[in-house]
């Protein structure tokens, strides 16, 4: 196996164009953004829900494990590493946004 | 009752199975069933469902009812893929009209 | 991914079932076991005997006894004795000034299980019964109990990952419904890990789904604290289905009504429904109250009705007020987890579902193996991840059942008067635990999986014999008795180990498939000697 390097960029980017990197963000991003994206769940859904304060709470705590699921589902399913994260960071943010208005974290 | 639910649903999947040409195949080789008996069988099949949970219902409320009832078809699908079909495919005719029988005259008795 | 989306979806259940599935079907297998934990527990005991008092004969002695050693308590708290558990169990909460420094929190705390018939502390061997296998199934042991809760809350998530991938992967799950092939190599390990998913698989989607949320306010608090701020007690009176907190201290002092009278009282009103056990807030105080609680078995939800009556006057003061949409799903959710409301018979079909349970995890652990191992063939030598998985497959699938084994083994040849002998009983679980691993990891080759198997099969199908010659609660006296639930577990010990045994058979007895050319030399020999032998049976007949 040729192991001379021309010069020290092209070994550092075929180092990272191993798959392995893809799935390892698409990891972290299934895991950890799915953790994010699940409690933001639970946020927003505790304020922006009708009705009262302890049901919309309840509520959103059991959407939240199955918004985790599918968070783990789109991170593999998309098309990039990239677009797992965008796609579960981009409705986690969102809320986020909403929950402040509605008051959260004030 | 339990042995009555039991023993329909365990008809109705062999019904079911009965629709499905591989296992028409398995059974009975060359003297398969015609696409018309294989719909009947799945008309069966799934009647023996319905009348299965409607029985369920009636007896244990909507609530615990299908709770029965999936439990039943779990036991009902698992012996007659692991054991029957594989092992003793030669049991199921007889088993699937003798087992709604017996469940039926304990419930009456 | 490049590839398509049922392939990425393949990969994906692959890595989440396989990286969790050793401790999953430890969590499985304990889980299971819990449907009959009060069974285990009564099992595990032999000198309780079963209650022979009524309920309110059982309530009057709990009665007399928490009057006699916690007349100072705030509140008393009482389970009383039901079918499945013949102890009943109480504890009461002490006023501050009473409460021992020395033991923290749980200074405040005093509790007895007292056997009903008596009225007395319960004089039977120390040990947790079933009740281990239902915390190791969430606490695990050994590790703090949060801990513990997070990592089977991540593995619960994979889990469920698992399951639905699984299905969105599963292209022929109609056509293969009914589909198992025997004798089949890969084929048949695929075929039965198919079948016993989707044969339960509500069962395995709700199991799942619902052990997360028994659990789910500790995993996600984010809610909790943006709606209700510090006011964290305002949340559970808020969102939890039941009477409120007696708040109000106690008031000069009168006599209570007779116990069996207020029971009754409740047992009017829900026409005929027996009680679960029941609370007193401030006993013999004149402002004493007494919540009763219904016994399980009507409803799904965890939350059972309770009725508050003042003790005293015999007056209904509360009932327990009508559940919001999200409290009463959870509590449908909570209580198809628990299935504290199965008779018998549903009881039996969870059992089932759950051990189907344990056998979809298994097969799909040892089904990556048999499929990764061909890769290896050409180089001669396994890899380091293969062998990996080989030993842990051994270890968890043939050494859990030993562990479990030994664990009943413990209970009944451990010295009675042994000190901290429930947690000795742990110990012996995990050492045998321990010790299958171990040599599974010295030699992950067939013949341990057989030898492990065997070994299973014994410490199962011997517990009856080991029951017999150490306590009087045997198959000759409880099948005599009519005792269903003690005779069953010595009998299911018994199927345990046949099937185990029938597994051990078969792994010792496997041979590798032929490959096509052996097939094609085996059927020309039988062609050549076909021949010969057809002409002389010609030459016979003729």
């Amino acid at each position: 196996m040729d192991r001379s390097p021309a010069t020290a960029s092209p070994r550092l980017s075929t180092f990272f164009a191993n798959p392995r990197w893809g799935v390892l963000s698409r990891s972290l991003a299934a895991i950890f953004g799915g953790y994010a994206l699940a409690s933001m769940t639970t946020v927003f859904c505790a304020l922006a829900l009708p009705g009262a304060r302890g049901q919309a709470v309840l509520t959103g705590m059991l959407l939240a494990i199955l918004v985790a699921a599918c968070a783990a589902l789109w991170a593999f399913a998309t098309r990039s590493a990239l677009r797992a994260w965008v796609g579960i960071l981009a409705p986690t943010l969102l809320m986020a946004g909403i929950s402040r208005l509605l008051g959260a974290w004030a | 009752m339990m042995l009555l639910v039991l023993g329909l649903s365990f008809t109705a999947f062999t019904a079911l199975s009965l629709a499905m040409e591989k296992h028409q195949q398995e059974l009975h080789g060359k003297a398969a069933a015609s696409p018309v008996r294989r719909t009947q069988w799945r008309v069966l099949g799934w009647l023996l469902l319905t009348v299965a949970f409607a029985l369920c219902v009636v007896d244990h409320g909507w609530a615990m009812g299908p709770v029965l009832w999936l439990g039943a078809l779990t036991l009902g699908g698992i012996v007659l893929a692991f054991a029957l079909y594989p092992y003793r495919p030669k049991w199921i005719a007889p088993l699937a009209v003798a087992l709604p029988v017996i469940g039926l005259v304990v419930a009456l008795v | 991914m490049k590839n398509g989306f049922r392939q990425s979806m393949a990969w994906l259940h692959t890595w989440t079932g396989l990286l969790v599935g050793w401790l999953l079907l430890l969590i499985f297998m304990a889980g299971t076991a819990s449907y009959y934990r009060e069974e285990i527990s009564r099992w595990m005991r032999p000198e309780l005997p079963r209650s022979t008092v009524s309920t309110d004969q059982a309530a009057q002695r709990a009665a007399d006894y928490l009057l006699a050693n916690a007349s100072q308590a705030e509140s008393w708290f009482v389970t009383l004795p039901q079918p499945r558990n013949p102890a009943m169990q109480m504890f009461w909460r002490l006023p501050a000034e009473l409460a021992d420094p020395a033991k923290g929190r749980r200074g405040a705390f005093g509790d007895a299980t007292l056997d009903p018939n008596t009225g007395t502390e319960l004089k039977a061997r120390e040990t947790r019964g079933g009740d281990f296998f239902y915390r190791l199934h969430f606490d695990l042991h050994y590790i703090p109990v949060l801990w513990a809760r997070y990592l089977v809350g991540f593995c619960a998530m994979f889990m469920l990952v698992a399951i639905i991938t699984g299905v969105i992967t599963h292209k022929k799950i109609f056509k293969d419904f009914f589909t198992f092939r025997k004798d089949k190599g890969l084929r048949s390990w695929l075929d039965f890990h198919n079948v016993s998913a989707v044969m339960a698989l509500p069962y395995h989607a709700m199991i799942t789904y619902t052990g997360i949320v028994t659990l789910m306010i500790m995993y996600l608090p984010w809610g909790v604290n943006v709606a209700y701020g510090t006011d964290q007690d305002a949340f559970y009176s808020e969102a939890f289905g039941g009477l409120p907190e007696v708040t109000a201290p106690a008031e000069g002092k009168a006599a209570p009504l007779p116990l069996r009278q207020l029971l009754d009282s409740a047992r009017t009103h829900w026409h005929g429904t027996e009680v679960a056990g029941f609370s007193v807030a401030n006993p013999g105080a004149a402002n004493a109250v007494i919540d009763i609680r219904q016994r399980d078995g009507k409803r799904l939800s965890i939350d059972t009705p309770a009725l508050r009556y003042d003790m005293v006057t015999g007056a209904l003061l509360q009932e327990t007020p009508p559940s919001g949409g999200a409290t009463a799903t959870r509590g449908v959710l909570y209580g198809l987890h628990l299935a504290r409301f199965a008779d018998w018979g549903v009881r039996a079909l969870f059992f089932l579902s759950g051990l189907t349970g344990c056998l979809m995890v298994a097969s799909g652990v040892v089904l990556w193996a048999v499929k990764e191992r061909p890769k290896h063939a050409k180089s001669g030598r396994t890899g380091f991840g293969l062998r990996l998985v080989d030993a842990l497959n051994i270890g968890a699938v043939a050494g859990l059942p030993i562990a479990f084994a030994a664990y009943f083994w413990g209970n009944r040849l451990l010295p009675l008067g042994l000190a901290e002998r429930s947690n000795a009983e742990a110990n012996v679980f995990f050492y045998a635990w321990g010790a299958s691993l171990l040599a599974a990891f010295i030699w992950p080759k067939r013949m341990m999986w057989a030898w492990q198997l065997y070994i299973g099969a014994a410490a199962f199908a011997l517990i009856p014999l080991v029951n017999a010659l150490t306590t009087h609660a045997h198959l000759g006296v409880t099948l005599l008795n009519g005792d269903w639930a003690l005779a069953g577990f010595d009998l299911s010990m018994i199927a345990f180990g046949a099937m185990l045994a029938l597994c051990g058979w078969r792994m010792q007895r496997w041979t590798p498939p032929l490959t096509a050319a052996e097939k094609k030399k085996r059927a020309a020999a039988a062609a050549a000697t076909k021949a010969p032998a057809d002409a002389v049976e010609a030459e016979a007949s003729a």
